[in-house]
Order: C-alpha cells, then structure tokens, then sequence
C-alpha cells in the first residue's frame, strides 16, 4: 500500500464503493472545482424522501477519487434531512484524513451532494 | 448508514478487469520504473566508495598523508567524470549536485558578463533548476527568450537564431529533457555559438544540463562546443548529493559558494570524498557499458510501449518517438488524471512519475506537457516510465498488466470516460 495515505483511503481507490451512474436516477448533479479542474458526479435515486440508492464518478486527484466513493457509500440509506447534514470534516474523516492541500476534494463531494439535493427540490417543486 | 466499512472485496467493474486484479494479487512485485527520478547505487560503485566512509576519511585539502589519500582519490574521480564527456580533469568541479551545477553555471556566467548584455536564451523546457534560476535573474531586470519546442519536444534551430542579440551572453538549452526524454540539437547550437563568436559576439556562452543525458548519451564537450555542461551522480548508479559542472579552459565565472579554497576557487566547500569517488567509478562504468545499457533499456522500453499501444486505447505518446533518450516513455492517459493513476500504480507496487501536482485546489499541470501543445487533459494525465539497466522482463509484463487495471479503474470512474458503467 501506498505509504501517503491511510489504508482506508487506500482502500477506497481499490475499491471505490458504489462507482457508477443510476440508469433510473431521479436526480444527477456534476459540480467541478474552478481551479483544478476535478470533477464529481453524483447520481441518486430517492424514494419517500430518503436515498435509496447512489452512485459517483469522479475525475481528479486521488482525495476526490476516494471522497466521491466515501459520500456515495455514506448517502445512500439515509434522509434527505441527514444528507443535508453533512459536513466536509465527516467526509474527510470518513477517509481517514486529508492533508490540508487535499481537504478541497471533502468540499467538492459536500458541494455537489447540495447541489444535487437543491436540484432535486426545485425539481420535485415543478 | 453515514458509516463507511473497508472492503476487501475485489473491485467491482467488469470481468476483464477483474481477470487483471487476480493476476495482480497473485504475486506483488516492486517494480521501479523511475530512473529519471534517481538510481539505485551499483554494488561495484558502493563498494568503491564505502573505504572513504570509514578508515580513508582524511579532508582531500589536508596535507598529510590521510589528506593526500583523498586527494589522491578525488583527483581520480575527476579524471573519470571528465573522461565521460570528453573533458581535461581541471575542467570538472564537483557540486553537491545537478541543481547547484546548474545553478553555478547560470548565475556564474550572468554575474561575470552582465557588463555585457543581459539577455538569456532558454528553452520552455528546462528542469525546475534551471527554469528556477533563470525565472529569478528575470525578476532581477535580465530578459529571457524561452524557446518553443513544438509537438515533437524539441527546440529549432531557426528560433535559436532568430532570437540572438547583441546583448545574448548566455544560452541554456538542456541535453535531453527529463520528462519526455527529447534530445535537444545540442552539437547544432554549439556550432551557431562558434559560428556567433567567429563574427564578434565574444561574449557569449553555452550552457546544457546533461543530468538525464549522461551515460545514456555519448557526450564529447570538444564536439559539442558547449561552454558549460551539468552532470549528477544519482541518475547514474551512484548516491544523491553529488554532481558536476564541466566549465571550458578559459570560460570566467563568478563563484556562488565562497571561504575555501577548494575546486581551484571555484566551489568553495569541503569535498564530500566517498560521493566523488563513487561519482568517478559510477562515471567510468557508465561510459564502459553505455551502449550495452542502452540496448537492454531501449528493448525494454519499446517493448512495454507497445503492449501499452496494443491493450490501451486512448493514449498519447508524449515527445517526439526517435531524437529521445533510450529509457524513457511518457504517455498521456486520456480521461484520467496523472496523480491518481500514479497511486493506483503504487498500491500495485509500481513506480512511475508524473509532472503535474493539485495543491490546495490548485492544479499545476506539467510545464513541459503543456509546452507540447497538450490540452489540460492530457498534461494531466501524462506519466512517465523510466527503465534502468537493472529491469528485467518481468517487470514490463507486470507494470503493463498493472497499467491496464489501473487505467481501466479510474476509466470506469471517470465522467469524462466513454466506459463509465451504467449501474443499478
């Protein structure tokens, strides 16, 4: 294992959880950071207000790669109301740490659930 | 459930690249392919070098016989250094290293000249250590012309030309390029150096960082007529904190480490006695098996290229294929990024390198990549792969089956990919 990073965050690039995109999904939101050009795409499918399943492509350095799987293992089975709880410091411990310059890629993953939650909202609203 | 669990399941993507992770998994190797980056040290140049760390470690500028001894082994070393490009021994002075070289060179020249022009000649190319300097000088009110290189990595001579003035003292263009392997026309500009002095531009000087062209390239500093010429110890089979900077019988420079005596005034400093004499026999083996090296590494090298060509679409190949160094393979690996196939590679036990970094939100893509024309994408997801006279066979079929895993993986990961899965 690669000796810069946790096992579970090693962990997370073998084996990214939940990688992909819903065929069925009734909310996909892709947001991409300005600056370095890393990219995170979620695709959820939510049912009675809760996440009933997720999915997330990532491209970009390995912090977003092991995020965009951390918070599609971490949404999916959980309420909307406790998706949008979700701190960018949960993300980060959930792959056992980040070092400072890397902490962007928690904001990216927190920053693209939002703006599919918000998505969804106004959708549902229609 | 907001608590994630560490799998140890297998990845979950299709079978093929399941087929590739069990082959993986059977047997994890360490294979080290960057050899740019630095060297391991030849079992003959540590044991050279190892009498110098214990009972031969007088100071080569005392005058007793514990002295004379290392003075002895130094003065030996140079001439081996030298006799590598085609030097006089009181031509070479040991540094602690390329960068100091480089930085020696540069700063050297434009202190002594500056009362007649302040006007450098670069290529967009050039190693931090010499980008670093010239970036510095430029700060300080000198004008640089850095040349272009194309798609293929290689300067043109018209441009050199075309880009002299009357106040140009000094010309910085690399041997061969660190990331992409590109050999520069370095005998060619040597030549319109001569050519220049010949009508009357006195003053100007020839500088090339020969760091990753040493021992893989035949240099003769008379053939080429370059004034100034870096060399490293690590990148050929000796230890890191040692280089060399050839300077021509009669070339001027300012000193930048002074208080001693040492390298006839010109490096000031205590010489470090077992890292030059490795330096010289890692030097003379270098020179006396060049061209077997370079054989078995081109081999190797063309080989694991085109099993990469032959079992992943998609790729660019980086510099131009035939002016390069033997060694050295860059390619851009599109829709993923640099950074994280290089972890993927690392946790497969494989070393590669790659030029581009993201820090702190910030991406800063490889200089030289991106020097080639390549869109973002691709200076992002270059790699390069750097073989050494030690790598085997095994390893290429290793590193390419690890490749293909790593490669597929992030694919299947990535927005940017046509084979992102469709998942339920």
């Amino acid at each position: 294992m690669t000796l810069s990073y946790s096992d579970i965050f090693s962990d997370h690039l073998a084996n990214p959880r939940n990688a992909g995109e819903l065929a069925d999904a009734d909310v996909v939101a892709e947001e991409t950071n300005p600056v370095c050009g890393d990219r995170l795409r979620l695709s959820l499918r939510i049912r009675d207000g809760r996440i009933d399943a997720a999915r997330f492509l990532a491209y970009g350095c390995p912090p977003t790669l092991a995020c965009g799987s951390a918070i599609a293992e971490m949404i999916q089975g959980t309420t909307i109301h406790e998706a949008t709880k979700l701190t960018k410091n949960e993300i980060v411990a959930a792959v056992g740490g980040l070092p400072s310059r890397k902490q962007h890629a928690a904001s990216l993953a927190i920053e693209t659930l939002r703006a599919a939650i918000i998505k969804h909202a106004s959708e549902d609203g229609e | 459930m907001l608590t994630p669990s560490a799998s140890q399941q297998q990845p979950r993507f299709g079978s093929r690249i399941s087929d590739a992770w069990t082959e993986i998994s059977v047997v994890m190797r360490k294979v080290y392919l960057d050899h740019s980056a630095t060297t391991p040290i030849d079992s003959r140049v540590l044991e050279a070098m190892l009498p110098y760390l214990t009972e031969k470690f007088g100071n080569a500028s005392s005058v007793h016989m514990f002295g004379q001894e290392a003075r002895a082994a130094v003065d030996k070393a140079r001439r081996q250094v030298a006799s590598l490009v085609g030097a006089r021994a009181n031509e070479v002075v040991f540094t602690s290293g390329g960068t100091e070289a480089n930085n020696l060179a540069i700063r050297g020249i434009c202190e002594v000249a500056k009362a007649h022009g302040r006007h450098v000649i670069t290529s967009a190319i050039e190693h931090p250590s010499v980008r670093g300097v010239v970036d510095e000088i430029e700060k300080e009110g000198w004008e640089i012309t850095r040349l272009p290189v194309y798609d293929n990595g290689i300067v043109r001579i018209d441009d050199l030309r075309a880009a002299i003035r009357s106040d140009t003292i000094l010309i910085s263009v690399m041997t061969a390029n660190n990331e992409i392997g590109t050999n520069q026309p370095i005998a060619e500009i040597g030549a319109l150096v001569v050519e220049e002095r010949e009508h009357g531009h006195r003053h100007l000087c020839f500088h090339t960082d020969a760091v990753q062209a040493a021992g893989r390239l035949p240099i003769d500093v008379q053939a080429l007529g370059c004034d100034l010429l870096s060399l490293s110890a690590h990148k050929i089979y000796a230890p890191k904190g040692t280089g060399a900077l050839f300077i021509r019988r009669g070339v001027r420079l300012a000193p930048q480490q002074v208080g001693g005596h040492q390298e006839r005034e010109r490096r000031a400093g205590t010489e470090s006695v077992a890292n030059i004499v490795a330096f010289g026999t890692a030097a003379e083996l270098a020179k006396k098996e060049m061209d077997q090296r370079n054989d078995h590494t081109r081999r190797l090298r063309d080989r694991f290229e085109t099993e990469v060509e032959d079992r992943i679409p998609d790729i660019v190949f980086n510099g131009d294929r035939e002016q390069r160094l033997p060694h050295l393979s860059n390619i851009s690996f599109r829709f993923i990024e640099g950074e994280g196939l290089l972890i993927h590679l690392d946790m497969q036990g494989v070393a590669v390198s790659t030029g581009s970094a993201c820090s702190s939100g910030t991406l800063e893509p490889s200089p030289v990549i991106r020097a080639l024309g390549r869109n973002e994408e691709l200076a992002r997801g270059a790699i390069r792969f750097s073989f050494g006279k030690d790598s085997t066979d095994e390893d290429v079929d290793y590193a390419v089956t690890a490749l293909l895993r790593a490669v597929e993986s992030l694919r299947e990961l990535s927005p940017l990919s046509r084979k992102s899965l469709v998942a339920n």
